[in-house]
């Protein structure tokens, strides 16, 4: 079986600041995500996990290099043009959750399906069955203050999810919970990618994740140090 | 379907914060109602304009009445003779007027002309008028309504009573005119003019009243008779003009015609103009004109306020919502759908302050009044009045709207902030 490039960061380097103190945060970088892969972006704090995230999910432009996403080159691309291949084919989980707070779980995860334009009933149901899937068929009805932690990153889940997009990218989603939720979330998104073929990249330096996943990607000062 | 989420979301956060949409709501309903109570202020202020321009006049120089007939050429050419193109057989005018419109609640003939007034060793020049004082003080007496509380204006229609009570031939004369002829009431002087036929003539007056007129010039010159000493001066029968009093100022545009087409018949060569009231005054237009630009700005300054205080709100709106706006970019949703997010509430807060800027404008309006603000007189009036609100209900539409534009505006103003929020540094924003 031909395994099939999902995203793809070809000599990709990002720089904050200019002159003296200008910071390297992801020196020519070459990366790529296959389908059905469950990868982990490990490194110290400011290694460029999240720059790195950003750039896979189109969130952010790189100074130098090249970056494709599900074989469109995304390189020349603003910010605003790639809206709509977010909304497409990327799902982000974030570290501390980023649910709209004024919307229940429910709205949250109905939210992005709204935007493409899908009938009503086919968004009702969607919704109603990832939300069950995820064990939240409690909860639908609730705001995001009335739920825990854990229970916010599981709607946080269900919402990038929903779309069916060809990419997850999840950015320390362990690092607000505590350990046994976050092993919790951990093995969600290992059964979903497991069950489901959904292709992950998470960036993590929690042991609870390394622990939990084979294939790790380390960073160090902007560059891939070691593949396992 | 997108938009009624964008709705709820933004109806949810207003509530969300409702000390501040309260604020902002307050402060736009407060310019709602300020408009609303100055339009009923200009409305009131307009309506007096109106009825004093027709029933009293400014500078003294009478009311304008509601309708003037003259003859057609007097307004296009030139008199070669004196009253060459008044209107002969006023009487029967009169009478046929007066029988054919239940309308027409008296009809009031003048005569305008000029000549010299002496006292025998001194002669100056005057414009005068010829009336007839009964009709004058019932023209005067025709609308009692907002100036019905006030101290009313008696002087003058004590003047037109005392000439109406003098001796054949009474005259009222313009204060510096008394001044300069030495004339005091019961003084007895002369009027020189010209007759009909050209010939010099005199008549001798007695000074029946002096009245001071607000504008110089006028006073001047200001003389009033009967219009038999007019008449008498100049060997006629004629009069220059006829003016109709209504029962109703805003029944002038419907009585228009039907009395111009019953006086110019097929047949009758006399040829009549008929004039409405409001192509006669021009210091209530250019009264009118002046005020409305002074409400005009009070306008633009109101708008301006409600604006900023929206658009101030909305900017921290989005301040506070930084992290929401950065993942809702991030899931792909676009600038201009955010920001529609913020355009609802400033709908819903225009909608909310309309609807409490109608209350607030109601209960002003009723607390003004039933206080009984004296105001000062009005420019070219001589008597206090009472401060009313008109209900002006055909400016609240467009207050409306100006309202819901500015709040909605400055919801659209936080596209220009979306666009310029970076992704990743919204999306860790605290
Ligand atoms: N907005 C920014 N401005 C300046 N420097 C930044 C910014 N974001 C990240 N950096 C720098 O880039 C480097 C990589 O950061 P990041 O990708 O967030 O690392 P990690 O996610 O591994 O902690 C760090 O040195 C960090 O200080
Ligand atoms: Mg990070």
């Amino acid at each position: 079986m031909i395994e099939k490039v999902v995203a793809k960061l070809a000599g990709v380097s990002k720089y904050y600041g200019t002159g003296e103190g200008r910071i390297t945060a992801l020196d020519r970088v070459d990366f790529e995500v296959n389908k059905g892969d469950f990868v982990v972006l490990a490194g110290l704090s400011g290694s460029g996990k999240s720059t790195m995230l950003h750039l896979l999910g189109c969130i952010d432009k790189q100074d130098e290099g090249e970056s494709y996403i599900d074989g469109i080159d995304t390189t020349r691309m603003s910010l605003e043009q790639l809206a709509p291949v977010r909304l497409e084919k990327i799902g982000f989980v974030f570290q501390s959750f980023n649910l709209v707070p004024v919307l229940t779980a429910f709205e949250n995860v109905e939210l992005p399906l709204l935007f493409k334009g899908i009938d009503k009933n086919t968004i009702k149901s969607r919704v109603n069955d990832i939300l069950h899937e995820l064990g939240l068929q409690e909860r639908m009805h609730h705001f995001p203050r009335e739920m825990s932690g854990g229970q916010q990153q599981r709607v946080a889940i269900a919402r990038a999810l929903v779309t069916n997009p060809i990419l997850i990218l999840a950015d320390e989603p362990t690092a607000n919970l505590d350990s046994k939720t976050g092993a919790d979330i951990v093995n969600l998104l290992i059964e979903l990618n497991q069950k489901k073929n959904i292709t992950v990249v998470l960036a993590s330096h929690d042991s609870v994740v390394l622990d939990r996943i084979k294939h790790i990607v380390n960073i160090r000062d902007g560059k891939i140090n070691s593949h396992s | 379907m997108n938009h009624i989420k964008l709705v709820i979301i933004a109806s949810r956060n207003l509530k969300r914060n409702s000390r501040r949409t309260l604020i902002t709501v307050l402060v736009s309903s407060a310019g709602f109602a300020a408009l609303a109570i100055v339009g009923g202020y200009m409305d009131f202020t307009f309506f007096g304009l109106q009825e004093m321009t027709i029933c009293r006049g400014f500078s003294s120089s009478g009311g304008t009445g509601h309708i003037q007939i003259v003859r057609k050429e007097a307004l296009t050419k030139e008199e070669q003779y004196p009253m060459e193109f008044g209107i002969a057989d006023n009487d029967i005018l009169q009478e046929t007027i007066n029988n054919s419109n239940k309308d027409v609640k008296a009809t009031v003939p003048r005569i305008e002309f000029t000549g010299l007034i002496s006292n025998g060793e001194r002669a100056t020049s005057f414009l005068g008028m010829g009336v007839k004082p009964e009709k004058e003080i019932k023209l005067m007496n025709y609308w009692d309504d907002v100036y019905k509380n006030s101290k009313k204006n008696v002087f003058q229609e004590e003047m037109y009573k005392r000439l109406a009570m003098s001796p054949q031939n009474g005259v009222l004369l313009g204060e510096s005119m008394a001044k300069a002829l030495g004339a005091t009431v019961g003084s007895t002087l002369m009027l020189m003019g010209t007759t009909v036929d050209g010939a010099v003539n005199a008549v001798d007056v007695t000074v029946a009243g002096i009245i001071n007129n607000s504008m110089k010039t006028v006073d001047r010159y200001y003389l009033v008779t009967k219009i038999e000493t007019a008449q008498s001066l100049m060997q006629t029968d004629k009069v220059s003009k006829i003016l109709l009093v209504l029962d109703n100022t805003c029944k002038t545009d419907g009585v228009l015609p039907a009395v111009a087409s019953k006086i110019n018949r097929p047949g009758n060569n006399a040829g009549y103009s008929v004039i409405p009231w409001y192509q006669l005054a021009e210091y209530y237009h250019s009264v009118k004109d002046a005020y409305r630009i002074i409400f005009g700005f009070t306008g633009i300054i109101v708008v301006l306020i409600v604006f900023l205080s929206a658009a101030n709100t909305m900017l921290m709106s989005t301040m506070e919502r930084v992290r929401e706006i950065g993942t809702l970019k991030a899931m792909g949703i676009s600038n201009r759908w955010i920001s529609m997010m913020f355009l609802y509430e400033g709908l819903f807060i225009g909608v909310m302050s309309i609807v409490v800027g109608l209350l607030f404008k109601e209960i002003f309006t009723l607390i003004i009044n039933n206080a009984n603000f004296e105001m000062p007189p009005p420019p070219g009036m001589s008597s206090t009045y009472f401060l009313k609100i008109y209900p002006a209900f055909h400016f609240l539409p467009w207050i409306s709207l100006l309202l819901i534009f500015s709040t909605t505006c400055s919801g659209f103003l936080t596209l220009f902030k979306i666009r310029k929020l970076s992704i990743v540094n919204s999306l860790t924003h605290v």
